[in-house]
């Protein structure tokens, strides 16, 4: 397990990234630039939860695997879904 | 823990935990439906005896009896009978003495037991759900059923079906940890017996598949009972269903044949004396069609408005997925061939199947061509097509049940009395099935046709007595060799070569007294002296005295009354929220701005309220005393893991978990993104009254995941204070989130907002509080664990269960990291 220094930063770092998605929406961005920043900070956060907070990359790869298929999935669905009605 | 009591009280079936005689409940009660199934589909079939029907039943009564007759048999009979043979043999077959999880696999076996009972008691709530077992949106909504008063039972059979998906996941995380961490020494995956493999990729197409469905189901409940809005709307809700049902829908069809697909193969292998030809290749094969099953289900969606690109895409990959499927297929018959062929009774119903099953597949691709389906679709050749691949699915797992009859039940059955049940039962097949490919034109579902399709119509009721009649046969026979049956050897069938023959008929309790092991190449049973072994798993019989001491040490626990408890107790909440319907109606009818369309609804009855309160009462006792309970489940010392060595059995339990957890808050958010697609992404209109609840929420959430962290440091480093303070600091943050959300959404019901409001105050409101569902539920599992530091010291030894709650709440979080963005800026 990392040590609670780490785990301090991380949060941090969270913080500031929760902000971000907040600071896109609410000054002068445009909205497809809002939209892809927000996306980023998104899969940024996502990431160092799971990484570190659920500690992923301490566990087999293949736990890290099996979880990117569940992903995989709802990507799956929601964008055939999506394009099926363009 | 008290031991199992004898077989012959009722005790020991309500307490058993036993992979075995859960093996045997599922089976029985699996059989149990589909009598009730069969029941119905004899009924209908009368009716169909002319056209516009010979007035057995109104046009309501028919459309309950089809509907419910799809939902017995594909959930309530297919899988479970398949889920009870996986239970009693996949343990037995990789070499293990149990589930990995053995109260969990009760639970589910409960949870299956009365999600069947919900649907029966559906038939006695004014009428049951009348909708088609695909559930199709809008008619699955109360707004749009014909006949109001259904509703209750309506809901009914959607809670109870919403009861069976939570059993098959945790059903799916069992078997999963189990087949991938508990195969004996030397047995690596491509080793496992054919039958274990078909399951195991089975229960990978279901962890997926069902979670979908799972999603489905909570939104149509939530427009059923709470009146929300996906499915009642003219904006993309008949599409939206149609995607979620049929993403899972077609895995599911798979689902149910790949058992089936496993007996065929241990059977083929077993009466031709020979090994599977191709073996390998079989094997990748099945892997490839359970990849593929997900990327082909808009093909039951042809003649939906989804476009034409996508259509054909789905086209080719639907006709790609029938390849592997050649593959199989003469893979089988080149055993066949090539072997010598014993026609015993469980070959010849796999034989059968193998012949069924190609003229079924046949007519499928017929149906995967896009403009021959704009003809097919809706018609009885699609009903043709399936009844002949699912049924032939049956007609295997009735090999399967003559086959394992002797390892089970430790008797041997009449050849002859068998032999006659096949030919009745494939004479009445063909009867039933083949002419309606020759009457495709009349429309399912519906009991008007043309007079040249009656000879055809009446053929096939003929047949559906004939094919009745062979169950009768079969309960016949078995029950003559259960009364007067010879005894059954360990190995009745002289090619055999599965573990599960290895041991007496009916095998012991534990399965066996050494450790199985394939490390030398074929198997051996070892006995491990404790020393060699730090503990031991084995327990020794060359040493008396030694071996009770160690028996001591290892003891496994087998009995629990708790699945039962826990059982009854989600049986009782889900009938009283069946009927919760029409108060959610009053009171909307109170509200500035009550929800269109809802005009005649059941009169309230006080009953469902109390059954209500009185099933969150008993689910609160006994999970209470379920988390209290001691229960030893030794893990195995040696065992091949791959690929998921190197974490424990409850870890990757709870990884699996949320991995199935992943694609149902997916689904769910999946949902949110089709429909403000369908609507135009910028028509939407955005329901929080403001964003900085939001964003003061997101604070609010990850500095608990941040104090989840730090409680699971303070229980490495065994300080009680520490981990008490970060456990409580993370309750109060929990605490602090649910009431910001409490004022958010009061600030719209002060505006006479509800989720009836529309299209987007549904998806808002569902989302969030699905969400928020999640934080009360670990805010519960947060007090449990509160109480036991304070009272027990808990987690300072042992601090795993602090890890996996942090699983959990972590994964909370992260949803919570899109639904910001997703709901309050976007
Ligand atoms: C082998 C290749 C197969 C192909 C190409 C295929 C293709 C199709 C297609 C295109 C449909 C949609 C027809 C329509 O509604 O217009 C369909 C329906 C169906 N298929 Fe298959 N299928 C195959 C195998 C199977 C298997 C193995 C099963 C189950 C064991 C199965 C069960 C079903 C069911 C239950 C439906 C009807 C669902 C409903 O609308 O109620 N199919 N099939
Ligand atoms: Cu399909």
């Amino acid at each position: 397990m990392a040590d609670l220094r780490t785990y301090t930063i991380i949060y941090v770092l969270l913080l500031v990234l929760g902000t971000g998605k907040f600071v896109f929406f609410e000054f002068d961005f445009a909205y497809s630039v809002a939209i892809g920043g927000t996306i980023l900070l998104a899969v940024a956060k996502i990431g160092l939860i799971a990484a570190y907070y659920q500690h992923l990359i301490e566990e087999p790869r293949s736990i890290t695997y099996m979880m990117a298929t569940a992903v995989f999935m709802v990507f799956l669905l929601t964008i055939a879904a999506g394009y099926s009605i363009q | 823990m008290a031991d199992l009591p004898p077989m012959t009280t009722v005790k020991r079936w309500l307490v058993t935990t036993n992979h075995k005689d859960v093996g045997i409940l599922y089976i029985a009660t699996a059989i149990f439906f589909l009598l009730l199934g069969g029941a119905m589909a004899l009924i209908f079939r009368i009716q169909l005896w002319e056209p516009g029907g010979v007035g057995i039943l109104t046009g309501n009564e028919f459309n309950q009896a089809v509907t419910t007759h799809g939902l017995l048999m594909v959930f309530w009979f297919l899988s479970p009978i398949a889920s009870g043979f996986a239970n009693y043999l996949v343990p037995l077959q990789i070499g293990a003495k149990d589930l990995a999880f053995p109260r969990m696999n009760a639970l589910s076996y409960w949870f299956y037991l009365f999600s069947g009972v919900l649907l029966i008691i559906s038939f006695f709530q004014q009428g049951t759900f009348a909708g088609g077992w695909t559930m199709y949106a809008p008619l699955n909504v109360p707004t749009y059923t014909p006949a109001m008063e259904a509703t209750t039972g309506g809901n009914a059979v959607i809670l109870g079906l919403m009861l069976f998906v939570i059993s098959i996941t945790i059903g799916t995380v069992n078997f999963l940890v189990t087949i991938h961490r508990s195969r004996a020494e030397g047995l690596g995956l491509w080793n496992m017996p054919m039958f274990t493999w078909s399951w195991l990729l089975t229960v990978w197409m279901m962890l997926f598949a069902f979670a979908a469905l799972l999603a489905a189901l909570l939104l149509l409940v939530s427009d059923r009972v709470l009146l929300t809005q996906y499915f009642a709307t003219d904006q993309g809700s008949s599409l939206l269903w149609a995607h979620l049902f049929w993403f899972f829908g077609h895995p599911e069809v798979y689902i149910v044949f790949f058992p089936a697909l496993g007996i065929m193969f241990e059977t083929f292998q077993t009466f031709t004396g020979r090994r599977l030809v191709g073996r390998k290749w079989v094997i990748i094969a099945m892997v490839l069609v359970a990849v593929q099953s997900f990327l082909v289900w808009m093909h039951h969606m042809f003649l939906t408005t989804i476009n034409l690109e996508i259509k054909t895409l789905m086209m080719a990959t639907t006709i790609g997925i029938s390849l592997p499927f050649d593959l199989m297929v003469f893979a089988l018959i080149y055993t066949m061939v090539k072997g010598r062929v014993r026609f015993t009774t469980p070959f010849l119903f796999s034989l059968g199947a193998l012949v069924l099953f190609i003229l079924g597949g046949i007519t499928g691709v017929f149906l995967g061509a896009v403009v021959l389906d704009y003809e097919f679709r809706g018609t009885y050749w699609v009903v043709a097509h399936f009844h002949y691949v699912m049924v032939s699915g049956v007609t295997a797992l009735v090999a399967g049940l003559y086959y394992w009859w002797p390892k089970i039940t430790g008797k041997m059955y009449s050849e002859t009395l068998g032999k006659l049940n096949f030919a009745v039962y494939f004479i009445g097949f063909n009867m039933l099935y083949f002419p309606m490919f020759l009457a495709w034109e009349t429309p399912r579902r519906v009991f008007h046709f043309a007079e040249g399709a009656q000879i055809y119509h009446r053929v096939a009721t003929v047949g559906a007595f004939i094919l009745g009649l062979s169950f009768l046969i079969m309960i016949l026979t078995f029950a003559k060799s259960w009364v007067s049956g010879p005894d059954a050897p360990d190995n009745p069938w002289e090619f055999s070569r599965t573990a599960e023959w290895a041991v007496p008929s009916p095998p012991p309790l534990e399965n066996w007294d050494g450790r199985p092991s394939y490390a030398s190449g074929r198997l051996e049973f070892v006995e491990d002296s404790p020393a060699a072994t730090d503990g031991g798993v084995a327990h020794g019989q060359g040493n008396q005295a030694e071996a009770t001491i160690e028996h001591e040490e290892e003891h496994a626990d087998h009995a629990s009354i708790w699945p039962f408890g826990i059982g009854v107790g989600t049986f009782v909440f889900f009938l009283g929220l069946s009927g919760l319907t029409p108060y959610i109606v009053d009171f909307a009818e109170g509200t500035p701005n009550p929800p269109e369309g809802l005009t005649t609804v059941p009169e309230p009855s006080m009953l469902y309220p109390i059954l209500t309160v009185l099933g969150i009462g008993i689910m609160g006792v006994t999970l209470y005393k379920f988390g209290m309970e001691d229960f030893e489940v030794p893990e195995m010392n040696i065992a091949e893991r791959w690929p998921f060595g190197g974490v424990g059995n409850t870890k990757f339990g709870v990884w699996v978990f949320l991995a199935s957890d992943v694609v149902v808050f997916g689904a769910i958010i999946g949902a949110y993104i089709f429909m403000r697609i369908h609507m135009g992404w910028h028509e939407w209109t955005t329901v929080p009254f403001a964003s900085w609840p939001g964003l003061l929420n997101t604070y609010v959430l990850l500095t608990s995941s941040f104090t989840v962290i730090l409680a699971l440091v303070m229980a490495e480093r065994k300080n009680k204070k520490g981990l008490l303070g970060a456990m409580t600091a993370t309750l109060l943050l929990g605490l602090t989130f649910m009431g910001v959300k409490a004022y958010e959404y009061s600030v719209k019901f002060a505006d006479g907002e509800y989720w009836w409001y529309g299209l987007e105050y549904s998806i808002y409101y569902v989302t969030t509080g699905m969400h928020a569902l999640h934080v009360i539920l670990g805010l519960f599992i947060a007090v449990f664990m509160i109480y036991r530091i304070i009272s027990v010291d808990a987690y300072l030894e042992d601090h795993r269960p602090v890890e996996f709650f942090g699983l959990y709440w972590h994964f909370v979080d992260i949803v919570w990291v899109l639904l910001f963005p997703l709901f309050y800026l976007m």
